[in-house]
């Protein structure tokens, strides 16, 4: 088994949004908190470019799957806070099981011993 | 749906969004610059290090913008305002591209309604495509033919043989049994009800109708506005007289359609009741009509139709004579050609029983059935052939136009290539390119469009004016045509589209860096003016040969109408007041009916300001008159005319006498009769003899002539026009009005006056009404417009064609200064070099000037060529001269010369002026 030495992994295309919505799960929070927690929970990992968190943001926004508003943050300075909405909600649970049928075909093509295995 | 909502409150809220997201960016920004800190970076690092993990900040917000939609709405604004800019920059250009577009769409769409509304506008009724007329055809209708008589219209084609839409009764009753083919016929007659006398409320004026089956409306579909129309039982012997009237008449007369209904009026001397007011488009079945009265069939009979043919009743309703109109409408699902078939055997079999002679037999008509939805083809018959002439007039001004927006467009994307470079070298794409300068060619042909509008609605109503040209009961009714506008608009968007593209597309595929190399350089500039000039030249001389076809033919039609107005009259025709009188109609019969004209005339030689009165049956170039007269007992050259007219004929007229004397108050009924010939009938009649003193014998026409007057000549006059105002003068005999057979009806005065005629009307009106309230005063004119009316087609036809040429020739005249403007301004540097190197201003100005002859010259060699092969086609229209005028072409080939001289000389005079220093520092 051969394993790269890298640090980072490049997101998928759309999976973005998925984490997104599934860091807002935990409660309503602003950008920079939404990057640094996805940052933190893939143990560095996943390193989301301020690049595309941004537009993505206000594309889920557009999308009526979160809700934004100023709020103060913890410092006590003018935030823009994202939260989940009932419609991010449901688009989250769907995703979520999309994601799960996903990995799992590509983890029996990649390790059809395992499956054999089992 | 949702989301497009919130979009479009995004769109209204743009700019508080955008603050926004730059305060979401700066927190986010300052947050990670922290946290930096917190790693122990100094409070700079952190910030710059910050920065550096967003990234590109511009592009992060634009790409967050995008998200938010309508991105392809913000660059059009954005292209939308450049584009503005553009125009503003290059005003001229815009002024002169916009001008020559908008000229050419409005130039089409006002001809093209008339067009429309004379052509192929439907009449204003419930179905007008199952509507059919009624025709036939037959080899010809001279010798020996079915139809004895006629009142109505047929029109002889020398390959189609005769055609006309008149029939007699029997066949409409029996084309009315044909109900398996048409719902519905019904029959109608204009000629007849041309001139009712119509006394409304004591006041007596003369009105147009038209006599109408009972069918006639409802076969149409059209209801009455107020009151009822005519039904089938109105039309019927016996039944009690009743009218329907325009809602025209019902406003001017009535005061509203409401108030008409039930009053009785008076036509001809026949008591009607009014039952009802047609709706306000209505006009009936031919478009160049419009009837104020609809009165029942059988009524004209009551009025006297079958009078003036010298027919019992029973003849007029018989199978010889001709003059019911018909049309139809067809059962659904058949057409013209299967209700003909249908048809026509039927009709073969009852035109075969009205013929009496094997002639008769071996020409019979046959029946035709054609479409009409709109209407009668009287007015096409008339107009179609100057319309058509027209029509591709105003199709070559709007290529004429359409050349010069491509041409500007050509010259100045050939100038912006270094703009369109220097776009591209930063990062702009070739669609982004492509869609600003679409915007700027859209823009461009909307205003273009815009302008043309109103350029359409003064057209349509100078035009109006034109054709209509003093007559007031002109019928058309012209509407601003909103297809054609639509289709000129559209063509004029498509020029500006893909002139304004395919430079475009060539210009983004421009290697960029030669471009940025290249300054307004001499070099690059010239190589490729050299091949892009191609194309604008033979545009230029496209519309130099355009112009040049225009102005043959308004040279043509200028040098028509000023032969008319030249034509030697023999009489003066300035300050002639002219009108009619019908006092047959009004009641008076003879002997007084001549006493009643001789006293008015009286009256009227005495009204302040008139210093001489007459009268005669007709006016000078209306129509004439023939009867059998001999001299010495041998009849007189054929093609003689007579004519009937009252004392002083000669003196109000001013036509001079060459021996003896006028007609004067001493020669009446009773005295001895008296004659007054022109000089042609003297020497045709009485070579080397002195006519005065000598005999013409008037003949009474009929089966065996009678001698109705034996008339002594004293005076022979100069000729002077008669009827026509182009044939020759025919020798003509004047007798006087009232001295017997042939009886004035109607008569025409003529009052010779100083100063304006028209002001002396009220006071004709005056008399007449004290004389006799019940006989109207028709036609007053002024003798002036008497004789341009009889040549009005020719005169409105000459103007718009001259109008038409001197647009086209200011069209041309615009891409031509547009060109050479935009050319020079290219060579700049070149014209600064070869400036520096000692050309002096006269020599630059010749140089651009032979260029330009150059193309004059080629454009004038095709443009002369084209002419000469088309002017066949107006040559209908021509009056002495030839259609190869070779004077026109020479003057129209001079005006076109001059004018691209002047086209091109401003500019010219622009480049002399070129300072070399400035010039060569220019980049």
């Amino acid at each position: 088994m051969h394993r790269e030495p890298r640090s980072r992994v490049e997101l998928l295309q759309g999976t973005l949004d998925l984490l997104i919505l599934r860091t807002l799960l935990a409660g309503p929070t602003h950008g920079h908190a939404i990057a640094k927690h996805i940052q933190r929970t893939s143990e560095e990992l996943l390193q989301v470019e301020s690049g595309s968190l941004y537009p993505g943001l206000h594309r889920l926004e557009a999308k009526g799957w979160i809700a934004a508003s100023w709020k103060l943050s913890d410092k006590g300075k003018r935030a823009r806070y994202y939260q989940l909405t009932r419609l991010g909600r449901k688009q989250l649970v769907s995703e979520q099981s999309k994601w799960r049928a996903f990995s799992r075909a590509v983890g029996l093509i990649l390790n059809p011993a395992d499956q054999e295995g089992q | 749906m949702k989301s497009f909502f919130r979009r479009l409150g995004w769109l209204a809220r743009r700019s508080r969004k955008q603050a926004e997201l730059r305060e979401e960016l700066q927190f986010h920004l300052e947050e990670e610059a922290e946290q930096y800190q917190g790693e122990g970076l100094a409070e700079e690092h952190a910030r710059w290090a910050a920065r550096r993990e967003l990234g590109n900040l511009t592009l992060v917000q634009e790409d967050t913008r995008a998200t938010w939609g309508w991105t392809i709405l913000e660059q059009f604004g954005q292209d939308l305002r450049y584009a503005f800019r553009t125009m503003n920059a290059n005003r001229v250009f815009t002024l002169l591209a916009v001008l020559s577009l908008a000229l050419g769409i409005g130039a089409n769409t006002a001809i093209y309604s008339f067009m429309d509304a004379i052509l192929i506008r439907s009449l204003p009724v419930g179905d007008p495509q199952s509507l059919v007329v009624l025709n036939w055809r037959a080899k010809t209708t001279h010798g020996d033919f079915v139809m004895q008589g006629m009142s109505g219209e047929t029109y002889d084609d020398p390959k189609a043989g005769t055609e006309a839409g008149i029939f007699p009764y029997p066949a409409f009753e029996l084309l009315q049994k044909s109900d398996s083919v048409f719902s519905s016929v019904f029959a109608f007659e204009y000629s007849f009800a041309n001139n009712l006398n119509v006394t409304i409320k004591g006041e007596a004026d003369l009105e147009s109708g038209v006599f109408v089956s009972g069918e006639y409306f409802s076969g149409l579909g059209v209801p009455a506005v107020s009151g009822r129309i005519i039904l089938p039982d109105d039309d019927r012997t016996g039944a009690p007289a009743v009218a329907v009237v325009s809602y025209a008449l019902s406003q001017a007369r009535f005061g509203g359609p409401a108030n008409a209904i039930g009053q009785s009026i008076v036509i001809d001397r026949v008591p009607f009741t009014v039952i009802g007011v047609t709706p306000p488009g209505f006009f009936g079945t031919d478009p160049q009509q419009s009837p104020s009265l609809y009165l029942p069939f059988r009524t004209n009979l009551a009025l006297g139709a079958a009078n003036p043919f010298g027919l019992r009743p029973a003849d007029y309703m018989g199978g010889n004579f001709y003059w019911v109109q018909m049309m139809a409408r067809l059962r659904p699902g058949l057409s013209p050609a299967q209700a003909q078939a249908a048809l026509s055997p039927a009709f073969q079999q009852w035109v075969t029983s009205t013929a009496t002679s094997d002639q008769q037999r071996a020409n019979l008509p046959q029946l035709l059935v054609k479409e009409a939805a709109s209407g009668l083809e009287t007015l096409r018959r008339e107009y179609s052939q100057p319309l058509y002439v027209l029509m591709t007039m105003v199709g070559l001004i709007l290529l004429l136009a359409c050349a010069n927006v491509a041409n500007l467009l050509l010259a100045r994307s050939a100038a912006r290539r270094r703009e369109i470079a220097l776009r591209l070298s930063i990062g702009a794409s070739r669609w982004r390119i492509i869609r600003q300068l679409m915007t700027e060619s859209v823009l461009l042909a909307s205003l273009s469009g815009i302008c043309g509008v109103l350029c359409a609605i003064w057209g349509i109503r100078f035009l109006t004016l034109l054709l209509a040209n003093g007559r007031n009961n002109f019928t058309l009714r012209a509407e601003l045509n909103w297809h054609v506008l639509a289709a000129t608009a559209g063509l004029s968007l498509l020029t500006g589209v893909i002139f304004g593209l395919a430079p475009a597309l060539q210009a983004t595929r421009v290697d960029v860096l030669p471009s940025l190399k290249e300054t307004h350089g001499v070099q690059g500039a010239a190589r490729r003016g050299l091949r892009r000039l191609s194309l604008a030249q033979v545009l230029v001389a496209s519309q130099i040969a355009i112009s040049m076809l225009m102005l043959v033919a308004a040279g043509l039609f200028v040098r028509t109408l000023s032969n008319l107005e030249s034509i030697q009259l023999g009489f003066n025709r300035e300050n002639v007041l002219l009108f009619q009188l019908n006092a047959l109609k009004g009641g008076h019969k003879e002997p007084e009916l001549s006493a009643f004209y001789a006293g008015l005339r009286r009256q009227f030689g005495e009204i302040p300001g008139v210093s001489a009165a007459t009268l005669s049956e007709g006016s000078m170039v209306g129509g004439e008159t023939g009867l059998p007269l001999t001299v010495g007992g041998t009849p007189v050259t054929p093609g003689t005319r007579i004519w009937n007219v009252g004392p002083n004929f000669f003196h109000t007229m001013q036509i001079p006498m060459l021996a003896g004397r006028d007609f004067d108050e001493h020669d009446r009924p009773g005295t001895p009769f008296v004659v007054v010939v022109n000089e042609t009938f003297a020497k045709d009649n009485f070579p080397g003899r002195n006519p005065l003193g000598q005999r013409v014998v008037l003949l009474e026409a009929g089966e065996k002539p009678r001698v109705a007057r034996d008339m002594e000549i004293v005076g022979v006059s100069r000729d002077a026009r008669y009827g026509s105002l182009t044939r020759d003068i025919p020798p003509v005999a004047y007798i006087l009005f009232n001295q017997g057979y042939p009886q004035l009806d109607q008569a025409e005065y003529a009052l010779r006056t100083v100063g304006e005629p028209l002001s002396y009307a009220s006071a004709v009106r005056e008399i007449v009404r004290r004389a006799d309230a019940t006989v109207p005063v028709s036609e007053i004119k002024t003798q002036v417009t008497d004789i341009d009316q009889t040549i009005s087609q020719q005169i409105a036809f000459a103007k718009l064609c001259v109008g038409f040429a001197i647009l086209a020739l200011t069209i041309a005249c615009i891409g031509l200064y547009g060109t050479v403007s935009y050319n020079v301004a290219r060579r700049t540097g070149e014209i600064g070099i070869r400036m520096a190197l000692g050309a002096h201003s006269g020599k630059v100005i010749r140089m651009i000037l032979s260029e330009i002859s150059l193309l004059a010259a080629a454009g004038l060699a095709a443009g002369m060529i084209v002419a000469l092969a088309a002017s066949k086609f107006v040559e209908s229209f021509l009056y002495g001269i030839k259609r190869n005028d070779p004077a026109s072409l020479l003057a129209a080939a001079a005006i076109l010369f001059g004018a691209a001289f002047l086209g091109a000389y401003a500019p010219a005079c622009r480049a002399s002026r070129i300072d070399p220093m400035v010039a060569l520092r220019h980049e």
